[in-house]
């Protein structure tokens, strides 16, 4: 259950932050307690409120429905492959995928 | 949910933390003045982890200095209060309320040594039954007009009580308005004749409705928040039946602070103080809008509960806080008595001193909590580039000014709840005839909503 994997996040102002993330929590999870900036979360992982959007790479996993629902409402327009970070989960294959923090959450 | 690092900035408030700094920007309770009625007015106080001691000296003006004598460390609450000041008993060394040491008895005749030692001292006020303390840089800010402050004594009942946990887990119960129908539920109503003094006991506004049954029956409330110059207002929305809405209005007042309605005729301005990281006080005022405050009959209510010199509840973590399994099946929601500063109580220190919110998941009904953290955080980031200005009341807008805030619980008849809650507080003021209670503007901003107001509920 210890199992890492590395993840990256790049924020608006082009920084990139290397997060190691423990298999099973979900992405916001691993940002948040990193203190990666840009990450709001403001529910802390309910799918409640559409602060921890992320930019997954081209060909990623598209959203569940009520994540679908709710990335209707993020601040900072959607794209093909936006997605709520608290609702991916954190395992071996996500190894070295680099997620782009949009410039607003709020 | 949000990261230690994170957790640690916003709760520490001791000398040089930043959540210390912003505190240290606004006046803060110290005592209460019934602390400094008795024989020998010399009481200590622990304010944002300092120690400090409280005290009157012969005309009538009071000190707050540090602690500790500047010679070898001695306690100065065991001072004497004489010559205008109070004297350590160690060797005699003599400060007034400014901190400067007068008297250096036993050092040489002559010796000029006394007049380079100052002791920190920190600027003191006393307002209608609270001793206000200033612990930051440069001259203190006015006091705003809030309702507390403009009343006279008569009309303002003052309080305090101790909780063993972070000033932050205390003061974030206060804007959580979807708790009272859970933690403070009743499960029978008690007769409104009986409610003087007491939280949610009345009927609520001008129905027959018992406040108890309205939070029982109604909890699922719509809650908004919209900044303000003091902080921010919470609206919590209870549809009822026949097209009425119940609407609550409480408020946050940066940085430490909350103003809710108690009763028709009462208002609560209630502090959450840092007495050191792991405990704080709760300082409150009791407003009315009515008539004089019967202030004997307040104090017994809550001496009962409490015990002196430091005002700990008698219910506490130690004895489980008089939880009864019969009475939380058959009478109240906690089954930890009747009064419900034991049942916030228990709810802010049983997550532990400082709760460790990386471990947390806050739900639609905690939008305040999530906005305030963000309003502290801009203040933390603002006095990082030295721009206090741009804290709430310490910019362009004068303190004075600030009215209020509208803490009011409204039956709207119409969907326009707004000029519901805004006529119904308007009427109070008019009616009060013990002080000028009129306010000149309205200090609303633009609504700001939890996202969809219509489906924020409390979580079943």
């Amino acid at each position: 259950m210890n199992e890492t994997v590395m993840l990256h996040f790049e924020t608006a102002d082009g920084e990139t932050h290397d997060v190691v993330a423990k298999v099973g929590q979900s992405v916001m999870e691993a940002a948040v307690l990193a203190d990666v900036p840009g990450i709001e979360a403001e529910c802390g992982g309910s799918c409640n409120c559409a602060t921890c959007h992320v930019f997954a790479p081209a060909g990623f996993e598209g959203p569940n429905e009520q994540e679908d629902e709710m990335l209707d409402e993020t601040d900072t327009p959607r794209a093909a492959t936006s997605r709520l970070s608290c609702q991916i989960d954190v395992d071996a294959a996500l190894a070295g995928t680099t997620f782009v923090i949009p410039a607003t959450q709020s | 949910m949000i990261s230690q690092k994170l957790n640690d900035t916003l709760t520490l408030t001791g000398p040089g933390t930043p959540a210390g700094e912003v505190m240290r920007r606004y006046w803060q309770p110290a005592a209460l003045a019934d602390e400094l009625a008795g024989e020998r007015p010399v009481v200590p106080v622990t304010l944002l982890g300092e120690r400090l001691v409280l005290f009157r000296d012969a005309r009538g003006e009071l000190g707050l200095i540090e602690r500790a004598c500047p010679h070898r460390g001695a306690d100065l609450c065991y001072g004497r209060l004489e010559d205008g000041g109070l004297r350590c008993p160690f060797h005699g060394w003599h400060f007034d309320r400014d901190g400067r040491c007068l008297e250096q008895p036993g050092e040489p005749a002559g010796s000029t040594m006394h007049e380079r030692i100052r002791t920190t001292a920190y600027p003191v006020v006393e307002r209608n039954g609270i001793v206000f303390a200033y612990l930051g840089p440069g001259e203190p800010p006015a006091f705003p007009a809030f309702d507390c402050f403009r009343a006279p004594e008569s009309h303002v009942f003052a309080f305090k009580g101790l909780w063993e946990c972070n000033w932050l887990q205390a003061m974030e119960v206060g804007i959580d308005p979807a708790h009272a129908s859970f933690l403070h539920r009743f499960l029978r109503d008690e007769d409104p004749a009986d409610a003087y003094g007491k939280q949610f006991r009345d009927n609520a506004a001008d129905t027959d409705i018992p406040m108890t049954r309205l939070l029982r029956e109604h909890p699922r409330p719509e809650i908004s928040v919209e900044p303000t110059e003091y902080g921010l207002r919470l609206t919590a929305l209870r549809r009822l039946e026949g097209g009425r809405t119940h609407v609550r209005i409480t408020n946050q007042i940066f940085p430490g602070a909350i103003s809710i309605p108690m009763s028709r005729e009462m208002i609560i301005t209630q502090w959450h103080v840092p007495v050191d990281d792991r405990r704080c006080y709760w300082y409150s005022m009791f407003t009315s809008f009515d008539a004089p405050v019967d202030k004997a009959r307040m104090r017994e209510q809550r001496l009962k509960e409490h015990r002196l010199p430091d005002y700990a509840p008698i219910r506490n973590r130690a004895n489980g806080y008089g939880f009864d399994p019969i009475e939380q099946r058959r009478e109240t929601y906690t089954g930890m008595g009747l009064d419900i500063n034991v049942h916030d109580q228990w709810a802010v220190e049983s997550p532990g001193p400082i709760f460790d919110r990386t471990k947390e998941h806050l739900g639609k009904t905690d939008v305040a909590i999530v906005r305030y953290r963000k309003m502290l955080r801009a203040a933390i980031d603002a006095l990082g580039r030295d721009d206090a200005g741009a804290l709430p009341m310490l910019g362009d807008t004068d303190p004075t000014t600030v009215h209020g805030p509208i803490s009011n619980d409204t039956i709207a008849d119409t969907d326009d709840w707004r000029e519901a809650f805004l006529a119904s507080d308007a009427e109070r003021r008019a009616s009060c005839t013990g002080w000028d209670a009129t306010i000149e503007r309205d200090v609303r901003a633009t609504a700001e909503t939890s996202g969809k107001p219509e489906t924020a509920t409390t979580p079943a």
